[in-house]
């Protein structure tokens, strides 16, 4: 009886111990969830990487080399379920080594369902390609289309504050982006006299008391989302103030189209995609440097330009290495005010295949010629071949 | 003065049209959308579809958010996306 009793306490006494372990087991794990449990406020490190080669042939001289890529992190930092920042650092090698930039950076507030309100530097939903399509990882191309970028007629960011939302009819879908920025500025000539006329983009610090407005009004007419329409537009003042170009106005207008569709009898996914971009600047005399009198002269300074965008990838077919293929096709086109010292006419094609190693990260290769009247250092029709290879890793 | 004119008409357009909108009804096809349907949707109109994997629940609600401003995607349909990648990561 004594045996039984010493081995039933025994026993409890190990019970109570191995009690006490797993209470400290489950308080410990307890501690970890809470040291590991994510707060309200998260914040989360994205962006994009590229790098390649290029062999480049103008009017039988040829060029090739690697390319130093590009770099450039965006900040993403959920507050709570209403305020929201975002910011992009642009870092890229260039002719003077390695340069930095902010791409944008800026905070929203969600007010309700419909409306958020965002301040600060953003990308300008001008149509779709600045605002959407640009990173290395998400443009099928190699670069951006005529008329973007650098020298280009479509807005790229400013600062300002926005007012944007989505929102059902039935079955129809719409989208809107409202704003009021600094706005460009018109070159006058004095810094690069070729370039009297053009616009600035993105300028920080703003040369009048008058703010651009603009927006974009997308339509997706399907249920399924397969097809939007976009239409955009930004008007203001962007002359100096007290300077003679006061009252030079600009108005400029985007249509953008994008159209993804799975077709079964082809296994494929296909994305067409494309933007007309309109510029409009009012009349204005320039100061003309070559005259030794003073003279001025001026220009019907009008711009447009467009690009269309078809890419096939067999993304239904079992075969991993072809499913994994993408063709593309891009043409595009500027045409800048004739008269101006900046007067060019180009037309591009670009060719190319990429192969995706993942769904962020794809290697292309390519072909792209860009002829017709050249860039405004030169004043000389010419023709540009290209040979293209690049890696761009979203993360 | 012409500005303020047309800021003023821009945002009373904005507020009639949200007074409106939210008096409107949304289809039945668009409401009963799953997470996984407009995943496939939407995704797809800017990049390839983002695997489940590629974050962790916490981070699909950044990325959740960012793509609501970013895409112009709904509230609802941003939290049927977000709600999807979690269940299915």
């Amino acid at each position: 009886m004594k045996r039984i009793l010493l081995v039933l306490v025994l026993f409890a006494s190990l019970a109570v111990q191995a009690q006490d372990s797993l209470s400290t087991i489950a308080r410990q794990a307890l501690q970890n969830y809470k040291t590991l449990k994510p707060g309200k406020s998260k914040f989360m490190v994205r962006g994009f990487f590229f790098t390649g080669f290029d062999a480049v042939d103008v009017e039988g001289t040829t060029d090739f080399g690697f390319i130093g890529g590009g770099f450039s992190p965006v900040l993403l930092y959920k507050q709570s379920d209403r305020l929201f920042f975002e910011a992009e650092l642009e870092g890229e090698y260039g002719g003077d080594g390695f340069e930095l930039g902010l791409g944008y950076a800026n905070a929203s507030f969600i007010l309700n369902k419909y409306v958020t309100v965002r301040a600060g530097q953003f990308l300008l939903p001008f149509g779709t390609f600045t605002e959407k399509l640009h990173p290395a990882w998400i443009n099928r191309s190699v670069n951006a289309p005529l008329g973007f970028g650098h020298d280009g007629i479509a807005p790229s960011s400013d600062i300002g504050l926005e007012l944007r939302g989505a929102f059902y009819t039935g079955p129809l879908k719409l989208n809107y982006q409202v704003y009021v920025v600094n706005g460009p500025q018109i070159k006058d000539g004095s810094i690069e006299e070729d370039e009297a006329g053009m616009l600035k983009f993105g300028y920080m610090r703003d040369n009048n008391k008058d703010k651009t407005v603009g927006g974009r009004l997308g339509i997706f007419p399907f249920s399924n989302s397969m097809m939007e329409v976009g239409f955009s537009t930004m008007i203001g003042k962007v002359g100096t103030e007290g300077s003679r170009y006061k009252d030079v106005t600009a108005n400029l207008y985007a249509v953008d189209f994008s159209l993804v569709k799975d077709l079964n009898f082809m296994k494929s996914v296909v994305d067409i995609k494309g933007q007309y971009n309109y510029s409009q600047i009012s009349s204005a005399e320039y100061l003309d440097f070559e005259d030794s009198l003073g003279g001025f002269y001026s220009f019907d300074n009008i711009s447009n330009g467009y690009y269309a965008q078809l890419t096939v990838r067999p993304s239904l077919i079992e075969n991993k290495f072809f499913r994994n293929l993408e063709l593309v096709g891009r043409y595009s086109v500027l045409q800048t005010p004739e008269g101006a010292l900046w007067e060019q006419n180009p037309t591009q094609i670009t060719v190319g295949l990429n192969y995706w190693l993942d769904w962020r990260t794809v290697i292309k290769f390519g072909y792209q010629t860009t002829s017709g009247l050249g860039d405004h250092d030169s004043g000389e029709t010419l023709t540009q071949d290209m040979f293209y290879f690049r890696w761009a890793m979203g993360f | 003065m012409k500005k303020i004119i047309i800021i003023t008409s821009v945002i009373a357009v904005i507020v009639g049209s949200v007074l409106t909108v939210s008096s409107c009804k949304v289809s039945p096809r668009v409401s009963m959308k799953s997470g996984a349907q407009i995943w496939g949707e939407n995704c797809i109109r800017c990049h390839n579809g983002v695997s489940p994997d590629a974050f962790s629940d916490a981070e699909w609600e950044v990325a959740g958010m960012h793509m609501q401003l970013r895409a112009n995607l709904t509230q609802e349909e941003t939290r049927k996306v977000v709600e999807f990648l979690q269940s299915a990561n």
